[in-house]
């Protein structure tokens, strides 16, 4: 019996779909660590961090920068609901390094603003990361 | 002859404005498609947010969250005014700064204080002017807001809200019904208002059993300032899309009306030349009666 062992996967932000394809392998930057989802996955619904989302589609990888959000796998259709979805090429060094110094030199008095340091450095980091 | 050159010079003017109202008219279009585009293209994120929360929240009992919780008599609410930068869009600005007016008399005749977030220019030369306290002037938001644009001073609103600086949040804009109808309103973003029915969750969905990560109750809690954020900032897309709706309108009238009066003085300036040919006429004839 021919099976498939694909499944639908979409990305979207408030401006639009970022991503909509077939996919065989997705792996998520879930809060707690990745998670790497495959076809007739049970139903999930997790919190994501700022990270990076694979996406193995039948012809080629797809990588993706994404902002927090969410996920949900329900019916072998994956959605990722992000507030940035941005592709490697489409990130710029310049600012992530900027915004990586800004973040160091950001003021830590509170809990909400060592949160908010904490963040801003992750994303900084992690868009180099994926620059590189 | 003196009249005759003033109707000529009329006419060309008003063939020049015609131009300039014309092409605003295109701008206006190609810039409301831009947004309506923009506009549409949001809506799956918003749909998905939203039947995503409305599960959760039949999903958990006992949903308290601090952006749910009733404003306090002592903080006061704040208003946030959407207008335009710029001015030629019929009555857009006005309708708005009506309904907000109305709003801030009516808080004002309960002796509430109240704050104010203006943006765009039109919007702060007005309510300057009346005399109303504005807190916050913007006007560095383009005419196609972005989601990183508005998503800063959403936050901001939400930790002023939490920490009690602030009672409530309304914000008042021009809603986008359809390309033939807009309305300006006032609507409640913080706190958020319970609308989940627990019937009206999808019978599918309600069957499925979800893993979650982590628990429903803290998903909820991450998800609750995504639904506000979201809904601050369809505000924002749809005063957008308003504006270049109104300016398209108000420019298409303007043309209109520059033709009519076109016409009208092409008219006038035709009769003009026709009498001056009579009388002329008559002058010869006139002088040729008087030779014989």
């Amino acid at each position: 019996m021919a099976k498939t062992d694909t499944f639908a996967c979409s990305v979207v932000t408030p401006e639009g779909v970022a991503a909509e394809t077939e996919a065989r392998f997705v792996v998520l930057p879930a809060h707690d660590g990745e998670i790497g989802l495959l076809h007739d996955r049970a139903p999930l619904f997790c919190k994501l961090d700022v990270g990076r989302l694979r996406i193995e589609t039948p012809d080629e990888n797809l990588i993706l920068y994404i902002d927090g959000g969410f996920a949900e796998m329900v019916n072998n259709q994956l959605t990722v609901l992000t507030e940035d979805a941005r592709r490697p090429d489409e990130l710029d060094r310049e600012a992530a390094e900027k915004s990586l110094s800004e973040a160091k030199s950001m003021s830590v008095t509170d809990e909400s603003s060592f949160l908010a340091r904490q963040r801003a450095l992750k994303r900084a980091r992690v868009q180099l990361r994926l620059l590189q | 002859m003196a009249n005759r050159r003033v109707l000529v010079k009329r006419r060309r003017a008003t063939q020049n404005i015609r131009k300039i109202t014309r092409t605003m008219q295109l701008i206006a279009t190609a810039r409301f498609q831009a947004a309506f585009k923009r506009a549409v293209a949001g809506r799956p994120y918003t749909e998905k947010l939203t039947e995503l929360t409305d599960r959760l929240a039949s999903a958990t009992t006992d949903v308290a969250h601090p952006l749910m919780r009733s404003p306090e008599a002592t903080a006061p609410p704040l208003l946030v005014v959407l207008t335009s930068n710029r001015g030629l869009c019929g009555g857009y600005n006005a309708n708005v700064l009506r309904s907000a007016g109305e709003y801030l008399r009516g808080l004002e005749s309960e002796g509430l204080e109240n704050r104010l977030i203006v943006v765009g220019k039109k919007g702060n030369a007005y309510l300057q002017f009346h005399g109303y306290e504005v807190g916050e002037a913007i006007t560095d938001i383009s005419d196609l807001p972005r989601y990183d644009e508005v998503e800063p001073l959403a936050s901001r609103l939400m930790d002023d809200f939490v920490h009690g600086e602030i009672g409530s949040v309304h914000v008042a804009y021009m809603k986008f019904i359809s390309a033939g109808r807009q309305r300006p309103v006032i609507e409640q973003v913080l706190p958020l208002k319970r609308e989940f029915e627990e019937g009206e969750v999808p019978e599918s969905s309600s069957e499925v059993e979800y893993e979650y990560s982590p628990e429903p109750r803290e998903l909820l809690a991450e998800l609750l300032p995504a639904t506000v954020k979201i809904h601050f900032f369809q505000c924002f897309s749809d005063a957008s899309v308003s504006e270049q709706v109104a300016r398209m309108v108000a420019m298409k009238a303007a043309t209109d009306a520059a033709e009519d009066m076109i016409k009208r003085l092409t008219q006038q300036y035709n009769r003009a030349r026709q009498t001056a040919i009579t009388m002329e006429l008559l002058d010869i004839v006139g002088g040729a009666a008087a030779l014989e």
